[in-house]
């Protein structure tokens, strides 16, 4: 069988090119292809060369308007036996084709052209074009006669204007060559020969037949060569002869060949006009053709002509090859299919089915088309030689559009357009069914496989890597859920081995493994905010940062379509990050070489990283890279290097693919199999690059980690700030956000607006003042969890120059900045106060020999004793010889839960009023400081603090006229002051007190804070704040006068240096007399009149002065001493006393006020005014030795 | 019972929805391959033929060597193509308009997106109950 055969094809002159010598295939292809177009030489043309030797047997021939037409057959067809039958499968002329540079002997160039033709019996006319000859060539050329004809060197249009030139005269040699065969058939005959007779045994009878079929025959032949030589009326005059005579002898064959060529000449002789009657016509004879040559057909012969009937089926089928006859051509071709199983031949076989694919693609069959072609790689295949495997591998490439199965290479970008329409509207479910349906059309996935693997084994077979590996990829790609683990495994193999042969670097278009989503695109970190800048303002971030107090915003919310709209700012030079996640569905261990962002736009600079993924796993992964220049870009998808070729994975494609998954069209979710979360689709937003902009860096000084503080610790933490960007800050400005804010005390925003403009690379350090908050009871279950939530942080907006250099316009503002700096701050549970209770004391005090102290003590400490003894000992211990009478204590309960050991000082600071001396004038905020307590973890501990040092000097009237009024006594008594004012007065008095006593903490090396208890000290003091604040009206001491002159030494230092034992300091001897001294002090500024009495009781408290069983006698007066004591004036009674039995003994000065004044009685807290006031001192106790 | 049947259903996308190899001959791979191949490829045929007729039984459309193609088109343009080597038209027609019923069936399974691959093993046992039935 023939290829590309048609009704046509029996006037065509076939021409064998054969190149001579040396011909580059590219050379010769390029001369080949200038063959083509001469097809067909009009008659009229090549009257020139022609000359008539003898009456042409073409009578009819139409010199106007008919022409000769060729068929150029590179290497000429091989020889057929079915020559005889019909002429045009004869090589009637030979081409030589010579490229003269590569083969210079013009000699050897004839002599082996002649040699080639001598295969070519029935050649009628040879000639040999050498193309491009040189000078000397041509010269030599030019000498010879004979066949060879030279071109030489010009334009291409010149060339091939020669060359039909020389086209002409081969044609008019072969016209006369055809006239000279007709003339010598008509006279002598000839023996024409198919391979069906020369079966046939010569009995005499056949001998018979023979001789009478053999008319028929020559007429027929001649039938041919007048339609070669371009006479269709000469022919069909010889075919209807020729029918005549093959219908009487029952020579079906060539009956059935005549038919053949009667159509042809008839085509032939109706050139151009097709109409239905002609059509009718050549159908009608054609399936008479068909007919007959399946009546020649005879079973007892070795040689079938079934080709013919096959042959003259695909003619017809071509013929009537439109849309509209569609049914009828697939009949035809049905038919000729079915012819293929009686084929013996197996290139028969092939040629056939190529014609069928052939007819069923121009028909519009494409899925017919590809069946067939299909079957012809299969017939390819089974040559097992590369040269066919090459042939199989094209072929099936040209079904895989059918199959859906094509490269991406061979898709238009246009098409990829168009399928990616599902992807933007993916959310509308059902609505959109048709469109996301139409994404997935034709998944025959088991054929789509076979085709797949028979392209991957053609093209290994072919040695052609490239396609191997994209065809594994497709396969392992689109198909892995339905190939078993070995087979995976397989593919992945076929992928390594495919790309060692391929040179690396290596691109196709189809991409292998990994899956690659886009999984989100990272906002950018609270450091690197963008913030819009509008310039008229001077707080130009107002209004364009999403810092709204509102957590939930009704805009905020709706469809993601809004996240559509998002833009994402990126800077150039700064690196940002993208998201994507890669699955590998498949059962091995899966290396990415590298993988990076696809940027199109060529703006952006990506890093590529490397990557394993485990088998069925899927993994996240970050893929960053810096933008290098201002404008749009757009992340199509990823270029990865697997299995050593380099491919582009677009996300739209694995996007389509999910949601194809998600309606129940493609196979499997490699996401979902690989026990990755469902994600939701992720936009690209719009993302552009704009010009650099200053970055500021944070860093806390001493470390990142958090700040971890005790409840009510103050610390300083230092912040340092440094410009990492390429464009100086120019304005900068520091705020407070989140939660607890007022832990911040203080931040030195001076100090970072002092350093502006910040050059890049400048760093500035300042102070902000933290004290910790209350951990709430709430929050200590769940510190952890609300760490973040809890900590204020401080908001640090900048921005760069107004006008950026590179902004041609300037029109533009380039937008500021915002830098989070959150303060992680960790509060830890610390000390916690469990209650404050006043508590009143009473210490004894002891004779002394000098009279106490009864001045404020701080006077006295100003006096002269801040040099000798130290403050706070002087605060802390009580003076023995002075006593505290009525002494009162803050007590303090503090219980420590946590697992450091914290320390208390507990500092009173003590004003002074603006009514004392003047020279204490500098020292108004004296400090006092307790010893330490310390409170190891998880005890509690007490601690007192003593109030004494509250008691003003003197009790004044307007003090306690407030007093009075709001103690509710004398609430009557006084109307100056409205309640309301004198309430609130005594509350800021008492406020004064409590704000004086401060509680300070330190725990460790460098933890310390202060506990804020200040109401519940206030809640303590409440009740009895007069007790502490005010003094007693009077004051006692009592006194020994030594030697008979008062020691009026008021040095206690040269006392207690005295070598004396400390026994002996206020003691006296029984058995003798003991001049003593009582003072008593005024302290109110009105002059008392009272009566003292004086009282010594022994251990037991009995009184023994007084009685019969007195064991002290005296001398003096000890009893109702009446005494007028000027306003804040001392007044001394001296006595002397003889103690009768050592021992312990106690004094007691008590008086009644004569006459009490109002303050005095609502100090003593009177209840009527009959009532005598009664003024006693603190007891004094007394040692009395014996004599010994 | 026919030695050869390949059944399958082609939504009106072209998409193969349901594929069941009913025949009772010994299944071989590349046989049922061989029948996709050609059930896909009938489907030009069938493009063209379905609107030259009002019948939804378009009977035998097309074949490959002893292999034919019997197609039904229903309403909305989903065909059941049938390839096989028997000669029972009747029959074929038969289980052609019971799969009819049983597809709509399907169809009316709110759960069911038309268009998508027929999961239900109710249907695939129906299916293959009324081919050992019929063919």
């Amino acid at each position: 069988m023939e290829p590309e055969v048609s009704i046509e094809g029996s006037s065509m002159i076939q021409v064998a090119v054969i190149p001579i010598g040396t011909v580059p295939p590219n050379v010769l292809r390029d001369y080949y292809s200038m063959l083509l177009p001469l097809h067909t030489i009009p008659l009229s043309a090549i009257s020139s060369f022609y000359t008539e030797h003898q009456k042409s047997p073409f009578a009819h021939q139409p010199w106007d308007s008919g022409s000769l037409r060729f068929k150029f057959v590179l290497g000429g067809a091989t020889p057929s036996p079915w020559e005889d039958f019909q002429s045009y499968r004869k090589n009637l002329a030979v081409l030589g084709i010579v490229h003269c540079p590569s083969s210079p002997d013009l000699d050897a160039v004839i002599d082996q052209f002649s040699n080639s033709c001598k295969s070519y019996t029935s050649s009628l006319v040879d000639r040999c074009f050498a193309f491009y000859p040189n000078d000397s060539q041509l010269e030599d050329g030019s000498k010879r006669d004979g066949n060879l004809r030279l071109f030489p060197p010009a334009d291409r249009s010149t060339l091939e204007f020669h060359l039909n030139t020389m086209m002409q005269e081969v044609a008019a040699s072969l016209l006369m060559e055809f006239e000279k065969w007709v003339l010598q058939a008509e006279s002598s005959g000839t023996i024409l020969k198919t391979p069906l007779d020369s079966q046939a045994s010569l009995s005499s009878e056949e001998v018979i037949k023979a001789k009478k079929r053999r008319l028929g025959r020559a007429q027929k032949t001649i039938g041919d060569y007048c339609l070669l030589a371009g006479s269709p009326v000469d022919a069909n005059a010889h075919y209807s002869t020729a029918l005549e005579l093959a219908r009487l002898t029952g020579d079906y064959f060539w009956y059935a060949g005549a038919l053949e060529g009667s159509v042809c000449a008839l085509l032939i002789d109706r050139m151009g006009q097709k109409d239905s009657v002609l059509e009718d016509e050549v159908r009608y004879r054609y399936n008479s053709v068909i007919l007959n040559y399946k009546k020649s057909q005879d079973n007892t012969q070795r040689v079938s002509p079934i080709t013919f009937e096959l042959e003259a089926t695909l003619k017809l089928a071509r013929f009537l090859c439109r849309r509209e006859l569609a049914k009828e051509v697939v009949e035809l071709l049905t038919t000729a299919a079915d012819g293929a199983k009686s084929l013996i031949d197996a290139s028969d076989r092939l040629i056939l089915y190529i014609e069928i694919a052939r007819l069923y693609g121009s028909l519009g069959y494409q899925r017919k088309a590809a069946f067939f072609s299909r079957q012809v790689a299969q017939l390819y295949l089974q040559q097992e030689n590369r040269l066919a495997a090459i042939s199989a591998m094209q072929v099936l490439a040209m079904t895989t559009k059918a199959y859906h199965v094509q490269s991406r290479s061979s898709i238009s970008d246009h098409s990829i357009h168009n399928k990616g329409i599902g992807s933007n509207n993916t959310d509308g479910g059902k609505i959109y069914h048709q469109s996301v349906v139409s994404l997935f059309e034709s998944q025959w996935s088991t054929i789509q496989m076979v085709v797949l693997r028979e392209i991957l084994l053609s093209a290994v077979r072919a040695g052609d890597p490239l396609t191997a590996w994209s065809a594994a990829a497709r396969l392992l790609r689109s198909y892995y859920p339905l190939i078993t683990p070995a087979g995976q495994n397989g593919l992945a193999n076929a992928l390594s081995n495919s790309s060692e042969r391929l040179p690396p670097g290596t691109r196709c278009a189809d991409p292998a493994l990994p899956f690659i989503r886009l999984h989100s695109f990272p906002v950018h970190p609270t450091q690197m905010d963008i913030v819009k800048r509008n310039p008229a303002r001077e707080d130009w971030w107002v209004g364009s940062a999403p810092s709204g107090p509102f957590i939930y915003t009704p805009f905020s919310k709706g469809d993601p379509n809004n996240i559509k709209k998002q833009e994402l700012i990126w800077i150039v030079g700064e690196p940002i990050q993208v998201l994507v996640e890669l699955a590998n569905p498949c059962g091995f261990d899966l290396r990415v070489d590298s993988i990076y962002l696809s940027v199109h736009s060529g703006n952006f600079d990506a890093f590529p990283v490397s990557i394993s993924l485990l088998p069925n796993s899927s993994k996240v992964v970050t893929l960053s890279g810096i933008p290098t220049s201002v404008g749009p870009v757009t992340i199509p998808g990823c270029i990865v290097h697997c299995f050593g070729v380099i491919t582009e994975h677009l996300f739209r494609e694995v996007d389509n693919l999910l949601l194809g998954a998600a309606q129940g069209l493609v196979l499997s979710d490699p996401f979902r199999c690989c026990g990755s979360p469902k994600l939701k689709n992720v936009y690209v937003p719009n993302i552009s690059v704009v010009p650099p902009l200053p970055l500021l860096i944070s860093r806390v000084v001493g470390g990142d980690g958090a700040i971890i503080l005790y409840e009510g610790e103050i610390r300083d933490v230092w912040i340092s700030l440094a410009n990492a960007g390429t464009v100086p800050i120019e304005q900068a400005h520091i705020s407070l956000s989140g939660k607890n804010q007022d832990s911040v005390l203080s931040y030195s925003s001076e100090t970072l607006k002092s350093r502006l403009p910040l050059k890049p690379g400048a760093e500035v350090t300042f102070p902000v003042t933290l004290r910790a908050w209350q951990v709430g009871m709430a929050d200590a279950d769940n510190t952890r969890h609300s760490k973040d939530g809890s900590c204020p942080s401080l908001l640090i907006h900048y921005a760069g120059p107004l006008k950026t250099s590179e902004d041609p316009n300037g029109s533009t503002v380039s937008p500021g900045r915002r830098l989070v700096v959150p303060l992680q701050i960790c509060v830890l549970q610390g000390l916690s106060f469990v209650k404050a209770q006043l508590l009143s004391m009473e210490f004894p005090a002891h004779v002394s020999e000098n009279l106490p102290k009864l001045h404020d003590e701080n006077i006295s400490s100003a006096e002269g004793h801040v040099n000798s003894d130290s403050k706070m000992d002087r605060l802390v211990k009580i003076d023995p010889f002075r006593g505290s009478w009525g002494l009162r204590f803050l007590e303090l309960e503090l219980s420590n839960p946590t697992d450091v050991v914290f320390e208390i000082n507990v500092s009173v600071k003590l004003e002074n009023n603006s009514n004392e001396d003047n020279h204490l004038a500098d020292q108004d905020a004296t400090e006092y400081g307790y010893p330490k307590t310390r409170i190891d973890r998880d005890c509690s501990a007490r601690v007192l603090v003593p109030l004494e040092h509250f008691k003003l000097p003197v009790l004044d009237d307007s003090f306690l006229l407030k007093d009075t009024q709001a103690d509710g006594i004398g609430g009557g008594r006084t109307a100056s002051f409205s309640e309301k004012s004198s309430k609130a007065e005594l509350n800021a008095c008492i406020k004064n007190l409590v704000s004086r006593i401060k509680v300070q903490w330190h725990s460790g090396r460098n933890s310390s804070g202060e506990l804020n208890i200040k109401d519940a000290i206030q809640a303590a003091l409440q009740t009895s704040v007069m007790d502490v604040l005010l003094p007693d009206p009077l004051t006692f001491g009592f006194r020994l006068v030594r030697n008979g002159f008062e020691s009026d030494n008021p040095d206690p230092v040269k006392e207690s240096d005295l070598p004396e034992s400390p026994a002996s300091k206020g003691s006296v001897l029984a058995h003798e007399m003991t001049p003593m001294v009582v003072a008593v002090r005024n302290n109110t500024k009105d002059t008392i009149q009272m009566s003292l009495n004086i009282t010594c009781r022994d251990v037991a408290g009995e009184n023994c002065v007084d009685g019969t069983k007195s064991t002290v006698l005296w001398t003096g007066v000890l009893s109702d001493i009446t005494m007028e004591i000027p306003p804040l004036q001392e007044i001394n009674h001296s006595f002397c006393l003889h103690f009768l039995v050592p021992g312990e003994y106690t004094l007691l000065a008590a008086a009644v006020i004569d006459d009490a004044n109002d303050i005095l009685r609502a100090r003593a807290r009177a209840t009527s005014a009959a009532e005598p006031i009664f003024c006693r001192g603190p007891p004094y106790h007394l040692r009395v030795l014996g004599n010994t | 019972m026919a030695t050869t049947a390949c059944f399958i259903i082609v939504s009106r996308n072209d998409i193969p929805i349901y594929e069941a190899e009913v025949g009772v001959a010994a299944k071989r791979e590349d046989a049922a391959q061989l029948h996709q191949f050609i059930l896909h490829a009938a489907l030009d045929v069938v493009q063209d033929l379905a609107w030259t007729t009002s019948a939804m039984y378009l009977k035998s459309v097309d074949r490959f060597n002893e292999l034919v193609v019997s197609v039904y088109v229903t309403a909305g343009h989903t065909r059941f193509m049938l390839l096989h080597d028997s000669r029972n038209d009747d029959g074929i027609k038969s289980f052609f308009q019971e799969v009819h019923e049983l597809y709509i069936k399907t169809l009316l399974n709110p759960l069911y997106l038309p268009g998508s691959r027929i999961t239900s093993s109710h249907f695939d046992t129906k299916v293959r109950a009324l081919a050992r039935k019929y063919l």
